[in-house]
């Protein structure tokens, strides 16, 4: 067993323990509190779906919100034509408010669990392909994907607000129906329902970690390096993007089917600019090189606003803002980066202590010795 | 098509532009010359507009006295800023997105916590009460007289930079920063004014809109947005592109939201945004400068 494979491994297992054991436990195994929980899994899980295109191949993905919010439409979409069977012709209520005769022909699909399910991480990916292969083979890279990703998210947005009597418009989908898959209903706030969630992060944990072990993701991390010297090297640097481009978006609609789930709704501020300014944050803080690091700061970043917000009732944001200053300047790798130095002094200390002097050719892992954080290469007039 | 409707339309999207050209021009003297993307852009637009109304409500201060006040008060918060903050990160750029944002934030709920969210409104100058007839074409003095504070502020800031000391530096710590501090450039100070400078256009465009839309402190979010876009659009580190943009943008987004609608309007206007940055990259003008 290699080193990265051992601290994969162990890390995976680490995460699985604290989703899966400690904060269940904590919680007292009780399904209605662990529904807020099961939400900042899902958060995590976008802000993975991030970190994985941000951390290993350095495109910063300001849209990241719009699959996401595809993803939770999509869910919405089937939950709400399955509480919509008593109404006239099957047609959700926000419909005939605007006055639309008969159920479009783009909702028809949705009455099947199985589309849904598919289309939830088909479609962002299938979007996210098309704009990936629209900028990436034109080799726009930098602060251009990160402007272009962020016009698209708007586009995406007001789209979903004007079309109201598809979308719900302003008010989103509400009054959805609960989940039924197999003829089991999932509630919400029980707690096989929050394993569900926490399984599925746990497997798109494994899945990302995979793929950025393997052989794509270590192109991409040249790529995020060095384009050019990618490119001299021989590989299509473009198809790596858009491959991980793609897959972070089937990510985040996936994480989007969930949230619905979770909120029971489908509002178009999941596609706010805000938001996704927010996914960015919280990889930011958990750290953009680790996947589990970027979920692990998006859960905090969430559990901290919760508790900001009951402390200091008007001034949490701002305490958030400051505290995010701080970060951002004291801890340019995020709790992930705090970690492993603390790792690595522990580490060198024990081994003082021991004397062994003999073992200093124990092979340091590759892309965490502190020189080399991502951004280094990432000026933003290039 | 009525021909009144299509030149007072025109006429409204020169508007739009002049004021996304004073918000712009700040935001791409920041992110030309130190390729900082500054998120709070939009926030020293809003301190700039509340500076204006304090100034009004306290002080019984006019408009047109204000404006030099308020120049020198946001280009204060900006020079603290970018001292404070911004210039810790100038060995990493895309993480000036993150920490700017955050001051953003900052900034808005100190405004919120300090004054309160509900919209605040300024008075115009009264000398520029009233509109101009031109046949059917209706033209209120004050966006008259905004068009021509923005193309000044645009010739005075291309004036700064070509004509003047600070201007020189400016463009030697562009090119490079290493050579012109072994010239005696002081290139932090450099740094620190020109952002400073930046913010105060921000502050001044802030002063100038108050009249126009409500004050509030969520204001700036909006603007910023748009600013982006034009100085992309524009060509990075170039002054003319950036009026060009700002004229282009304000133009196309009044004639589509006239042909269409406003949101069917913005949808295009994204759009073509997008490809325009796709297939130019570089943006309208580009800088002809050696890295």
């Amino acid at each position: 067993m290699t080193s990265t494979l051992r601290n994969d491994f162990l890390s995976i297992a680490a995460f699985a323990a604290l989703i899966v054991l400690a904060v269940p436990l904590f919680f007292g195994f009780d399904g209605y509190e662990l529904n807020t929980f099961a939400r900042y899994l899902c958060l995590g899980m976008v802000a993975m779906a991030l970190a994985l295109s941000w951390g290993t191949a350095g495109i910063l993905n300001l849209g990241q919100a719009a699959p996401f919010g595809l993803g939770a439409y999509i869910m919405a979409m089937h939950l709400k034509l399955m509480n919509s069977t008593s109404m006239p012709g099957g047609m959700p209520d926000f419909m005939g408010w605007m006055n639309i005769e008969t159920l479009p022909w783009f909702w028809q699909p949705f009455h099947s669990l199985g589309f849904t399910l598919l289309a939830g991480l088909l479609f962002p990916a299938a979007m996210a392909f098309a704009i990936g292969a629209f900028i990436f083979k034109g080799r726009v890279s930098g602060v251009f994907v990160a402007i272009i990703t962020l016009a698209v998210l708007v586009a995406i947005q007001l789209l979903f607000v004007e079309e109201q009597g598809y979308t719900g418009g302003q008010n989103g989908l509400t009054g959805l129906a609960l989940l039924t898959i197999f003829g089991v209903t999932i509630d919400n706030y029980s707690l096989n329902f929050y394993y569900l969630v926490a399984a599925s992060l746990l497997i798109v944990t494994v899945l990302a970690t995979m793929l950025s072990r393997s052989k794509a993701g270590l192109v991409l991390r040249a790529v995020r390096e060095d384009p050019n010297r990618a490119r001299f090297l021989g590989y299509d640097v473009s198809n790596y993007e858009i491959l991980v481009f793609s897959v972070s978006a089937a990510i985040a609609g996936f994480a989007g089917m969930l949230y619905t789930l979770v909120l029971q709704f489908a509002s178009p501020t999941y596609m706010s600019v805000s938001f996704s300014l927010s996914i960015v944050i919280w990889c930011a803080v958990g750290g953009r090189e680790s996947l589990i690091g970027a979920a692990i700061g998006a859960i905090v970043v969430n559990m901290l606003e919760g508790r900001l917000s009951d402390v200091f009732v008007e001034a949490w944001l701002m305490v958030l803002g400051v505290l995010f200053i701080a970060i951002v300047l004291f801890l340019p790798r995020g709790l992930y980066g705090l970690a492993v130095s603390v790792l690595d002094a522990m580490r060198s200390q024990d081994k003082a202590r021991h004397g062994t002097t003999a073992k200093t050719g124990e092979p340091t892992r590759p892309g965490e010795s502190a020189s080399t954080s991502p951004t280094a290469s990432l000026s933003a007039g290039e | 098509m009525d021909s009144a409707i299509f030149f007072n339309q025109l006429f409204a999207g020169l508007s739009t532009a002049s004021i996304l050209l004073m918000i712009a021009a700040g935001l791409a003297i920041i992110y030309g010359s130190m390729g900082v993307i500054n998120l709070a852009h939009g926030e020293f637009v809003m301190l700039g507009a509340y500076a204006t109304w304090a100034l009004q409500t306290f002080f019984g201060l006019g408009m047109l006295i204000s404006l030099p006040l308020v120049f020198v008060a946001i280009g204060a918060v900006g020079w603290l800023i970018e001292k404070g903050i911004v210039s810790r990160l100038y060995n990493r750029p895309l993480d000036t997105i993150l920490a700017t944002w955050g001051v953003g934030i900052v900034l808005q709920q100190a405004i919120t916590l300090g004054i309160g969210s509900q919209s605040r409104f300024v008075q115009r100058p009264e000398i520029f009460d009233g509109n101009l007839f031109f046949g059917d074409l209706v033209i209120s003095n004050y966006r008259l007289f905004i068009l021509g504070v923005s193309l000044g502020m645009l010739l005075v800031t291309y004036l700064l930079l070509t004509r003047t000391e600070f201007g020189t530096k400016l463009r030697a710590v562009i090119q490079n920063r290493e050579i012109s501090e072994c010239y005696g450039i002081r290139a932090e100070r450099v740094y620190g004014l020109t952002f400073a400078y930046g913010a105060a256009l921000a502050g001044i465009a802030g002063a100038l809109v108050t009249p126009l839309i409500s004050t509030t402190p969520t204001m700036g979010t909006t603007l910023v947005v748009d600013a982006f876009l034009v100085v992309i659009v524009g060509g990075v580190g170039s002054l003319v592109g950036t009026a060009l943009a700002s004229g282009l943008i304000g133009e196309a987004s009044a004639m589509l939201s006239m042909i269409f609608n406003d949101t069917t309007g913005r949808i295009l206007l994204l759009v073509a945004i997008i490809l325009l940055i796709r297939f130019r990259p570089t943006g309208l003008i580009p800088q002809t400068v050696r890295g």
